[in-house]
């Protein structure tokens, strides 16, 4: 017999609607909720033995809490297979799922299961790390979603071979991997086919999707007498933060950006600021952050009247791994602030 | 231009007294066969084993599987490379069918040598594991490149070459079981229904990395890497004027055999007068400087541009670098107003995760793909093994290692083997075989 545990939200696990978003993480024996239709739908060999439910402003608020203490439910826990949800349209459901089976698939090694719809933000963020299953609009899918959730399920804990995610109905998790057709179709046939359709207009479709290229126009150069007028702000993925990465980014495959007061600095010195980047020989950057960071050639130039100055902040994040989605989220919050403090010059760097 | 291929279908292959073709039966005198191996005196040891489909088998490191063949009227079947030059694909050339000859080191491989298992889970992986093949394996006093991991393997690959002519000879005088002919008027000569149609080249892009000389395929004897595009009649390659060289990672790889049956181009000739008029072919390369890649891009376009050409097939020999060829060939076409379908495969990591080609473009809107150059592969022992095993882990096979940390070497001390998809040879069959593609998981 083989086990499972679910999580759920402070709705579906029955406590409440929003007023008790704020409800803090507790586990349950047994069957909470949709944990009861996981139980059928998984069938006589897997059963789910506990529900753990959280508030979504709990989890939104205190994460790091809110995962440390669910870890700490599951550390005395025998469990095979962790699920989710599902998570509907719920935002902040969804992403709470992805982050609670992102901790317990690295803590646990267990194959984790989330299922949301294709507008819940949690599937951009969190498609490369869980399976996530496409699931309907609202609750009316529950039956639908749960039933999809516990086939891959119980397919994973049989090793049985796995689909490609569009067949086995999961958002794909950025892995591309050599698959036979069947029925065997020559590449010579696919081929004249694709090319006979593109010729003559009709839809086509390529078996190496390109993602499409989200360019944004740079920005008109300034004079050089703008420039010495105006503050410089400096951005980097190249993950350069205080030494003890005060705001905990990832060092691959970040969903967090940080800033930091460089007003009364010259120079980053070795030891107080350094690289979180993962993706890199960190030596360089590790030794002089100013590699990345260039503050203090900057500052020389705000000596010799070349710029105004120096935003008083630096932000930072991590560009490995990190998905594109996220990547342009960071990219907008940062550049929110920036306008909003009326920066008009950005030097990104990047590694 | 017309092309005569008269077809042998060998049913069953046996060494005997006399090398001859008969009812089906391909029959071999070794001594003979093996006499026409050693005219290079730097062929130290040489051995010829018959291997077939079903046979409990594992070759390694293969270098090269050519077609047995003869050219009717005389000459060489390789021009520039095996003889002097000629012209190829205007004639008359006899084929054995369903065998090659494969050429096997006996002991010592590299970088662009691949793996066949003729039975079992690991036969699926290459084309050859179908084919009733004569295995020539050999040994040689090339020294300066035993321990290299690039080596260019010139006197086993000509050794294969010559014997696959020395074979083909056996058919000389009779009469094919069927003939496949190929044909087809001047551009500009084409009828009114094939005017109609849209017009369509194939760009193909073989192996040419190498700056050193011997390593790259040869066009007529030529090095590939010191052309620039041009144009040639599809018969050529299906004739013997195109051979593999010793470079790529080997499932990446078109062997003689493949050229000689292109099956992407044979694929044209069927549509051709049908859905589509088929121009030819733009031999093309894959160098490694950008300039030469830009250069080889706008020379493809050009001479797609002035053939008339509505769409184009670009395939490349190859991945990593050339990935940034076979881009810049498709936006070079798609710019000059060309429809253009790739033809390749990908990398993208033992863990699947990275980007597939080295670069990417919109433009590239069409791509048919073959395989993960990457994805691993394990196999048990297999009873006999011709070559050497260990070449895999030892001499730098492109899927092959000596030790990884995590999955240890890729031989394993009872015969087991655990390796990249990039060493099985000509395994990704970019030439138009491949049942594989990849999806997203």
């Amino acid at each position: 017999m083989k086990k499972a545990i679910l999580y759920l939200n402070q709705f579906f696990g029955q406590i409440g609607g929003e007023e008790l978003a704020d409800h803090a993480p507790e586990i349950r024996e047994g069957l909470v909720g949709p944990a009861m239709e996981l139980d059928k739908q998984l069938g006589e060999d897997v059963k789910v033995t506990h529900t753990i439910i959280c508030g979504d402003n709990f989890m939104g608020s205190n994460q790091e809490e809110a995962i440390n203490t669910i870890i700490g439910f599951l550390e005395d826990k025998e469990f095979d297979i962790f699920f989710a949800g599902p998570a509907f349209r719920a935002g902040r459901y969804g992403s709470a799922c992805g982050n609670i089976c992102k901790a317990v698939k690295d803590k646990f090694k267990v194959p984790v299961i989330s299922s949301m719809n294709d507008e819940n933000p949690g599937v951009e963020m969190f498609k490369k790390e869980v399976y996530i299953f496409k699931g309907g609009a609202s609750a009316a899918a529950m039956r639908k979603d749960v039933k999809a959730m516990a086939a891959f399920g119980l397919k994973l804990l049989k090793g049985e071979d796995l689909l490609p995610a569009e067949e086995e109905g999961y958002f794909g998790r950025g892995v591309r991997s050599q698959v036979w057709l069947n029925p065997p179709v020559n590449a010579t046939d696919r081929v004249i086919d694709m090319l006979l359709k593109k010729v003559h207009g009709k839809p086509f479709v390529s078996e190496l999707p390109i993602p499409k290229a989200d360019l944004v126009p740079i920005a008109p150069a300034l004079t050089a007498e703008e420039l010495s007028n105006i503050e410089v702000a400096i951005v980097t993925s190249g993950g350069i933060v205080p030494v003890g990465n005060p705001d905990r980014i990832q060092s691959a495959s970040a969903t967090k950006w940080g800033k930091y007061d460089i007003s009364q600095l010259d120079d980053l010195v070795k030891g107080e600021y350094m690289t979180i980047h993962a993706g890199f020989d960190p030596a360089a950057a590790n030794n002089d952050s100013d590699v990345i960071v260039p503050l203090d050639a900057l500052r020389a130039y705000e000596k010799e009247g070349k710029i105004g100055g120096v935003y008083k902040y630096f932000y930072s994040t991590v560009g490995t791994g990190t998905t594109q989605a996220e990547a342009a989220r960071m990219g907008k919050e940062i550049a929110a602030e920036l306008v909003e403090a009326g920066v008009k010059a950005v030097i990104l760097t990047s590694t | 231009m017309k092309l005569e291929l008269g077809n042998f279908h060998v049913k069953d292959m046996i060494f005997g007294d006399k090398t001859a073709y008969c009812n089906g039966i391909l029959t071999i005198n070794k001594e003979e066969a093996l006499a026409v191996v050693r005219e290079d005196e730097s062929i130290t040891e040489a051995d010829l084993v018959i291997v077939k489909p079903g046979d409990k088998v594992r070759l390694v490191p293969v270098k090269e599987a050519i077609e047995p063949r003869h050219r009717i009227g005389g000459g060489p079947l390789f021009p520039g490379v095996t003889g002097d030059l000629q012209q190829a694909g205007n004639g008359k050339t006899l084929a054995l069918k369903g065998c090659s000859v494969l050429v096997v080191g006996k002991h010592w491989g590299g970088f662009q040598d691949g793996l066949i298992d003729m039975s079992g889970e690991g036969a699926k992986y290459t084309y050859y594991s179908q084919l009733k093949n004569l295995v020539l394996v050999a040994d040689t006093d090339e020294d300066f490149e035993k321990n290299e991991q690039q080596k260019k393997n010139r006197a086993l690959r000509w050794a294969g070459m010559r014997l696959a002519e020395y074979v083909g000879a056996c058919v000389a005088e009779l009469q094919p079981e069927e003939t496949e002919t190929y044909e087809l008027a001047a551009v500009t000569k084409r009828t009114e229904e094939e005017n109609k149609l849209p017009n369509v080249v194939i760009v193909l892009q073989p192996q040419s990395q190498m700056e050193e000389l011997g390593y790259n395929d040869l066009c007529y004897g030529w090095d590939c890497n010191r052309m620039v595009p041009t144009f040639m009649h599809p018969n050529e390659v299906l004739d013997g004027a195109m051979i593999s060289g010793s470079f790529m990672p080997c499932s990446s790889k078109w062997s003689t055999y493949d050229f000689q049956n292109f099956p992407m181009i044979k694929r044209l000739y069927q549509e051709h007068g049908k859905t589509i008029n088929f121009l030819g072919v733009i031999m093309s390369n894959l160098n490694v400087a950008l300039e030469q890649k830009q250069r080889a891009a706008q020379f493809v376009a050009q001479m797609a541009k002035s053939l008339g050409a509505d769409a184009a097939i670009v395939a490349e020999e190859g991945y990593g670098n050339p990935d940034a060829d076979f881009i810049a060939c498709i936006v070079a076409l798609e710019d000059a107003g060309v429809k253009t379908v790739g033809l390749t495969n990908e990398c993208t990591g033992r863990d699947g995760a990275s980007q597939p080609l080295v670069t990417l473009d919109e433009k590239a809107d069409a791509i048919v793909s073959c395989g993960n150059v990457s994805d691993l592969i394990k196999l048990p022992p297999m009873e006999t093994v011709i070559g050497e095993l260990q070449a895999l882990a030892r001499d730098g096979l492109s899927g092959g290692w000596d030790n990884d940390a995590v999955l240890g070497p890729s031989v394993k001390e009872d015969g087991s083997i655990i390796m990249e998809n990039n060493a099985m040879f000509c395994g990704d069959q970019v030439v138009g075989w491949s049942t594989k593609t990849m999806k997203e998981f």
